[in-house]
């Protein structure tokens, strides 16, 4: 149970130091007020449009595809931590892991999701563009 | 043991996985017309590793990966069942995903999480293995992409499955916050000698109990059930019902034999609570509920495909009830009762796949009449659905029977009479197919062909179905021999 005060100690000095810097910011900051400050963000382009819009589904695949190498690199860094002390095996194990991982991005590749426009857009299932 | 040496208790698994990646590089070069060769090799990959897991039977149980799995022959039991029922599903959906090579190496992947779900021996290994089966599971429920009751099915599992999966997972960490350990053995021992709190033990039994409930369609978590069983393609729906489910029960096993009790004396034969949250009368109850309402809600539905769905429901009551005495005979009958389950379900699912093309549909109404266009199919049908009842000469009968004896030995009488008052509304909607097939003749419509292919995949269930409810002692010394469960880090 000791090891719980640890974790509420920490969740108080991070609760107290955000709302400290916020909190300073507040009163030291001049506040200046004009009609700009209140659209959104948007790296200093104008918004344009509505937010809640439908946009291409392929945009999650890419960041599936980039998900699974992401989470490999971060794999790697335990591992080249321990590598001396384990040698060869570990060397082997890495390989392994990066096999599986590899045959992954094959799949990908022959399935023609790597591809941004797709060569052949596969409308089997719509009857229409089939009788056509 | 240490990682490097579990190897050598880990191969079937091992071979999964290799077998896996293979499919998938295998299906890369194969031509649309050639695809159903990774059907054939799915099955044949799955065979062989049920044959690997059984050449351990006979080693002595252990614990490997520094105690994360552990190598008994109940895990072995249920990896054998994984892959045998694999095996059938295979063969039940060939004709529908013939060209579908994803789908077979998806079930492969299913299967390897269910040969790891039966021997864990960490908390984290049960969400592990539990979210490799469930995540897979509404891949396949979801299957058909463009079909609008398939995508509905297999959202509904999602969002039920992650909330409960959550669920489970707040109830091991408070596990984990009252004993200290992730190891079961460990949370075992500590639990055993006393200190903690029965109301947070409770609590925490509670939560998970949402994720295993859900994972074996036990009332209060069934409502996932009959949406899914309707919406994904029947092959799927055959698999979720029996494989998946098996694996759901070992661990709810290991689960109750671990966290909530451990063995009265030296032999593992009956357990006592480690903390005393009375629950064995939890589950009764939950047994009654979970069957009751599956079976009155089965009584009126017309399309089979859900009736099966809810018998489904009610058949995990009457293996839910089984539980509430915590001893060998019991484990043993839930066992013996999923091996029958196995035939006569994926028997009454095969017919229901591949006669719903022929009838027009998967309504009791095209059922009308079959037994004078097919008699074969007709009369087969008659028995997965007189069995899946639990009448005499059939495997179902047997099958209950265990699961009451073991109830009613301990005492559990009024238990036993609600079951077996269950079993007899449950005659009325399996009649009412029968009824269906035989009694309401329909001159008009031709006799149907079947392929022989149908007719050996029907004799290979059935026949199981018949002998087991006259010979059954085999499979009982199999399970009986099965239940050597493994205590220790």
């Amino acid at each position: 149970m000791i090891g719980f005060y640890t974790v509420l100690l920490f969740i108080l000095t991070g609760a107290f130091l955000v709302s400290f810097t916020v909190a300073l910011s507040r009163f030291l900051a001049p506040t200046k007020d004009y009609p700009e400050k209140h659209i959104p963000y948007e790296c200093g382009e104008l918004p344009q449009g509505e937010a809640w819009i439908q946009f291409n589904n392929r945009f999650y695949i890419v960041a599936l595809i980039f998900l699974i190498f992401d989470v490999e690199v971060i794999f790697m860094y335990p591992w080249a931590v321990v590598f001396n002390d384990m040698g060869l095996l570990a060397f082997i194990e890495m390989f392994i892991f990066i096999f599986i991982l590899l045959v992954g991005l094959a799949y990908v590749w022959v399935k023609g999701d790597l591809d941004w426009i797709k060569p052949k857009p596969r409308l089997e299932h719509l009857a229409k563009a089939k009788g056509e | 043991m240490s990682n490097l040496n579990s190897i050598q208790y880990f191969i079937p698994e091992l071979f999964l996985t290799a077998a896996i990646l293979a499919l998938i590089i295998v299906d890369l070069f194969l031509k649309r017309k050639q695809k159903s060769i990774i059907a054939y090799l799915s099955a044949a990959a799955s065979l062989v590793a049920g044959f690997l897991a059984y050449q351990q039977f006979s080693l002595p149980a252990t614990s490997i990966f520094q105690g994360m799995l552990v190598l008994d022959s109940f895990a072995i039991f249920f990896k054998i069942l994984a892959a045998f029922s694999t095996v059938i599903v295979v063969f039940i959906s060939l004709d529908k995903f013939r060209e579908t090579a994803e789908y077979f190496i998806l079930l492969l992947i299913v299967t390897l999480g269910m040969f790891i779900m039966p021997a864990v021996n960490d908390i984290l290994m049960i969400i592990i293995a539990m979210e490799i089966v469930g995540l897979i599971s509404y891949v396949l429920a979801g299957i058909h992409k463009t079909d609008l009751k398939s995508t509905e099915a297999a959202l509904k599992y999602m969002i039920y499955g992650a909330v409960s999966t959550g669920i489970m997972a707040f109830g091991f960490s408070l596990i984990y916050g009252l004993t200290g350990h992730t190891n079961l053995y460990d949370i075992q021992m500590t639990l055993a000698s006393g200190h903690v709190n029965s109301v947070a033990m409770f609590i925490a039994f509670m939560m998970v109990l949402a994720g295993l409930g859900y994972k074996i369609a036990m009332v209060p978590f069934h409502f996932w059930v009959p949406d899914v069983y309707e919406g994904a393609p029947t092959p799927v729906t055959a698999f979720l019902s029996v494989g998946p489910k098996a694996a759901g029960f070992a661990l709810f096993i290991r689960f109750l034999v671990t966290i909530v009790a451990h063995p009265s004396s030296g032999a593992a034969d009956t357990f006592v609570q480690n903390v005393d949250i009375q629950a064995p009368f939890l589950i009764a109850v939950l047994a009654v509920l979970t069957m009751t309402l599956g079976n009155f809600s089965a009584l009126n539905q017309k399309n089979i495909k859900r009736m099966l769905g809810y018998s489904a429901i009610a058949h995990v009551g009457y293996m839910v009830m089984a539980l509430v005495v915590f001893n060998k005979d019991a484990f043993g009958a839930i066992m013996f009762y999923m091996i029958v389950y196995l035939f006569m379900n994926f028997g009454a699912f095969w017919i229901l796949e591949s006669l719903s093309s022929k009838l027009g549909g998967e309504d009791i109404e095209h059922y009308k009449g079959l037994g004078y266009r097919d008699s074969f199919t007709a009369v087969s049908m008659a028995v997965f659905m007189f069995s899946l009842t639990g009448l005499p000469p059939l495997a179902g009968f047997i099958g209950k029977v265990y699961l009451f004896a073991a109830v009613i030995k301990q005492g559990w009488l009024i238990l036993a009479l609600l079951g077996v008052l269950n079993s007899v509304v449950s005659l009325f909607y399996y009649v009412s197919v029968v009824k269906a097939m035989f009694l309401k003749q329909d001159d008009e419509l031709a006799p149907i062909q079947t392929s022989l292919y149908h007719k050996i995949m029907v004799l290979i269930l059935v026949v199981p179905t018949l002998v087991l409810g006259v010979y059954w002692s085999p499979v009982i010394e199999f399970t009986t021999n099965s239940i050597g469960l493994f205590f220790g880090r």
